[in-house]
């Protein structure tokens, strides 16, 4: 194996509560002193990187992310973990990655140039979703702008001696297997819950890590060095038009007999 | 200062739970009258007032979760409080301990009536000696003990102007003292994590943090919270109980794990209630410690409160230190042919100083049960004796090897133990500790008995106790435990940290058990509790006092030693608001 990469996300920490301010209309979502860390399920893509890297002596495991300078901690954690280098796609302080701004087209389009200027990319792992826009479709459309095989919602991977991968798929109606096969494009596979448990990184690990090469460039210059158009990747393609919490879920009736449980279950016209 | 009787007159208040009008947060007046919670023995308008004040205070008087906040996960009865309160600041904690202490004129009263709520705070509700048992008389009409007119001086009473006058120092005033029921205080909304600085290996966090989300939380620092009781407790809950797990042998307990902590006192004086009840002399709030790894700077007040279970306080949040992720773990595990032998070996590898993190000792019993709850995972069942599992972590490699062949040689070599095997996968490793955890609910799952229609042995019939021995004396502890049990043909898993001299004992219960096999399960209890005693040992290395263990207290200690733990609490806690009747008693 060549290389791979993995995209990863920062977002609000899965275990803090999202506070919103509709009066902010679009921007209620409150990020300021709001802790933050690497999208579970990049988390979960990483380390399946770093084992792959681990049965595959010779393969480069490098981290991408785009967002703010802050970015540069969760590509840290990244490295911490094993990956052997980063780059950061740097966006001014007030670019939202919450889907209100940045959205997975543009970063698709994105990673398809860094795919296309890193050349040997065997395999591109993403986390199958973000837990803040929860769309589920850069690495989707990361493989038709590549023209690449992919497969989601991974619970399993094999790689092949032949360079193919065999993907276990955990669907809703159960688990389906598919082969990506070794085609002269990168695979791109988007990780789901069981198939790792990332690895806590060690203190020596966490050290090592601030000596690995991160390269950084903004944005605008990513833009211009990949050919594409400054104000398409800018301008979403979808706005985002209200933004609210859901409402306080209503106390419960408590009845006395399964007679009277009967009885509302009519009255409500949820049992004949 | 007292209400005048016409003042109370015109305020009537109806009793909160019949009242529709009164509408605390996520209680249900309805559901607690369908599902027929008994009658609150709190004061009238003790919630009303405070819900007045915190309108955001959630206030529970389900009855279920009046029932799961007045139990641990032990056989200790269910005593529930009479409402569960939820919350999320410490001056809410102030309001409310101050509100538990309050001079009233009830109807129909000659003297003025001082109505005493007691307070019990909860955590994950794992404590196992009756921690978070209420113990209070059901029907509060009752004229006992509980009802008592005394004379006590004015200088007790708040005061509206400040200062006592020399005149009113020595005044005297004839009250009736009725306690009033019981209020859970759940820390839930204490969890906050604070930041990390570099260089620092310690953390402050809400006293109702989980050690495994505190953990979480720390998840990419490289450093971790390393205490490990078998419960995923709150770290507020471990603190006050003085928790320590498997971890302990290398990382010790809660009372070398906390460097500071920030504690609500309980009030020293009786409030006066008018509508203004934000006024005055509010419940002291105490900070100690240090972020220091090291401190001589007055009385170890952290330390006062560690183990204190409930009784001088209400701790808020907790600095406890965090240590890096080993980079290199080991673990292993070795049979022996009897449970004296295998104790034996404990000692040794502690006396020759070999480093290890874990070492902990099961019986040919606890064995039987850990293979039980393994089944259905990739572990092989282990021989039914008695076995060492240990861990050897450090910084690298060969620090790890050294210490695991060090203390393989003293396993087989020098005492005859049989199968060391040793694993280096995270993953089996985890399992192994993972089973080793779950050995309390696996022992009580092998007493079973819940087959033919009857109901088993569950956590709430199950009577779980600990010693802790000096550890020449360990291995004669041990297994005279484990002779009790045979001799007295009493179902029991002894297991435990060895490495400190510390195990425990499973005993389920069952329904169909007769009398007699319960007489003789305390039996063993008993013998264990003055064989720790008679070695200069402790009733309890973990699990606490609670009321279970109290009457051990002044065998240990002494009449003096208990009379120094009344004043204390007497001095802190003089109107016994908190966790009533654990640890001590006062008079």
């Amino acid at each position: 194996m060549r290389k791979i990469l993995v995209p990863i996300k920062r977002v609000i920490d899965y275990a803090q509560k999202i506070r919103v301010d509709s009066s902010k209309g679009p921007q209620g979502v409150q990020l300021k002193n709001v802790k933050m860390s690497m999208n579970p399920f990049c988390e979960i893509a990483v380390e399946e990187a770093i084992q792959l890297k681990e049965k595959n002596k010779g393969a480069e495991v490098v981290a991408i992310s785009v967002g703010p300078k802050q970015c540069t901690e969760t590509i840290r954690t990244a490295l911490a973990m094993g990956a052997d280098r980063g780059i950061h796609i740097e966006t001014k302080p007030d670019v939202r990655g919450d889907y209100v701004d940045l959205q997975p087209w543009a970063i698709a389009s994105l990673l398809k140039g860094v795919v296309e200027k890193e050349d040997a990319v065997d395999l591109v792992l993403l986390g199958k979703q973000s837990i803040d826009s929860d769309c589920g479709q850069t690495g989707p459309l990361l493989a038709g702008l590549l023209n690449a095989p992919q497969a989601t919602f991974a619970a399993n991977i094999e790689r092949g001696d032949d360079g193919s991968f065999t993907v276990e798929r955990e669907t809703d109606t159960g688990t389906e297997t598919i082969k990506l096969n070794a085609c002269g494009k990168p695979a791109v596979i988007t990780c789901d819950l069981r198939l790792n448990t990332p690895r806590y990184p060690t203190m020596p690990n966490i050290m090592k890590a601030k000596k690995k090469p991160v390269n950084t460039i903004s944005l605008e210059d990513m833009v211009k060095e990949l050919g594409l158009d400054l104000d398409e990747v800018l301008t979403p393609q979808n706005e985002v038009v209200e933004v609210y919490e859901p409402p306080p879920r209503k106390e419960g009736e408590t009845v006395g007999s399964i007679d009277e449980l009967l009885g509302k279950l009519k009255e409500k016209g949820l049992v004949a | 200062m007292h209400q005048r009787l016409e003042e109370r007159q015109s305020i009537i208040i109806p009793r909160y739970f019949s009242s529709p009008s009164l509408h605390f947060r996520h209680s249900s007046s309805s559901a607690a009258a369908a599902t027929a919670a008994p009658p609150s023995r709190l004061p009238i308008d003790f919630l009303e007032i405070l819900q007045n004040n915190h309108p955001n205070l959630k206030i529970s008087l389900n009855k279920y979760d009046l029932d799961s906040h007045g139990h641990g996960e032990s056989h200790h009865p269910v005593s529930p409080p009479d409402a569960v309160l939820y919350p999320s600041s410490v001056e809410e904690i102030q309001d409310i301990l101050r509100l538990c202490c309050r001079e009233v004129y009830r109807e129909g009263d000659v003297v003025p009536t001082v109505e005493i709520v007691s307070v019990i705070p909860y955590g994950a509700g794992t404590s196992l000696e009756g921690h978070l048992n209420f113990m209070l008389p059901q029907d509060d009409s009752v004229e006992s003990n509980n009802d008592i007119i005394v004379e006590i001086p004015v200088s007790l009473f708040e005061s509206n102007n400040s200062g006592v006058s020399e005149q009113l120092k020595n005044e005297t005033k004839k009250v009736r003292i009725k306690r009033k029921g019981g209020i859970s205080l759940d820390m839930c909304n204490f969890q906050s994590v604070g930041e990390l600085t570099p260089g620092d290996g310690f953390v402050k966090v809400g006293a109702g943090v989980t050690r495994n989300s505190l953990n979480d939380a720390l998840r990419h620092t490289g450093l971790q919270f390393m205490i490990d009781p078998g419960a995923d407790a709150t770290i507020g809950g471990m603190t006050a109980c003085g928790a320590s797990g498997t971890a302990a042998v290398k990382y010790h307990t809660m009372r070398e794990n906390v460097l500071a902590m920030t504690t609500v006192l309980p009030p020293q004086t009786i409030a006066s209630v008018t509508n203004d009840t934000r006024s005055r002399s509010k419940p002291r709030v105490v900070t100690c410690g240090s972020n220091a790894l090291k401190n001589s700077a007055g009385y170890n007040l952290p330390h006062l409160f560690i183990g204190s279970e409930g009784t001088l306080g209400i701790i808020t949040d907790v600095t406890v230190k965090i240590y890096p992720i080993p980079s290199h773990v080991i673990a292993a595990s070795c049979t022996f042919d009897d449970l004296h032998t295998a104790a034996e070996v404990v000692t040794t590898i502690r006396m020759l100083g070999i480093p290890v993190s874990r070492i902990e000792l099961l019986d040919e019993i606890s064995i039987r049960a850990f293979n039980q709850s393994v089944k259905n995972e990739e572990l092989d069942p282990m021989e039914e004796k008695a076995t060492l599992f240990l861990e050897f972590s450090g910084h690298s490699e060969s620090s790890v090897m050294a210490d695991l062949s060090a203390a393989q040689a003293v396993c087989v070599d020098d005492f005859e133990g049989s199968n060391f095997v040793s694993a280096r996968d995270e993953m089996t490793r985890n399992e192994v500790w993972a089973a080793r955890h779950k050995l309390y609910y696996s022992s009580i799952a092998l007493r079973g008995g819940g087959d033919n229609d009857g109901e088993g042995a569950t956590s709430q019939s199950t009577i779980v106790t600990d010693v802790c021995v000096p550890l020449s004396s360990f291995a004669d502890i041990i297994t005279a435990t484990a002779k009790d049990l045979r001799d007295l043909d009493v179902f029991g898993t002894c297991f435990g940290h060895a490495g400190d001299g510390n195990f425990h004992c499973i005993l389920p219960l069952r329904p169909d058990d007769t009398d007699e096999y319960k007489g003789n399960v305390f039996k063993v209890i008993e013998l264990m509790a003055e064989r720790a005693i008679n070695v200069g040992g402790s009733v309890t290395g973990e699990h606490g006092v609670g009321y279970g263990k109290k009457k051990f207290l002044e065998k240990m200690y002494g009449g003096a030693g208990v009379s120094l733990m009344q004043t204390i609490k007497r001095s802190i806690d003089p109107w016994s608001i908190m966790n009533p009747g654990k640890i001590v008693d006062l008079s």
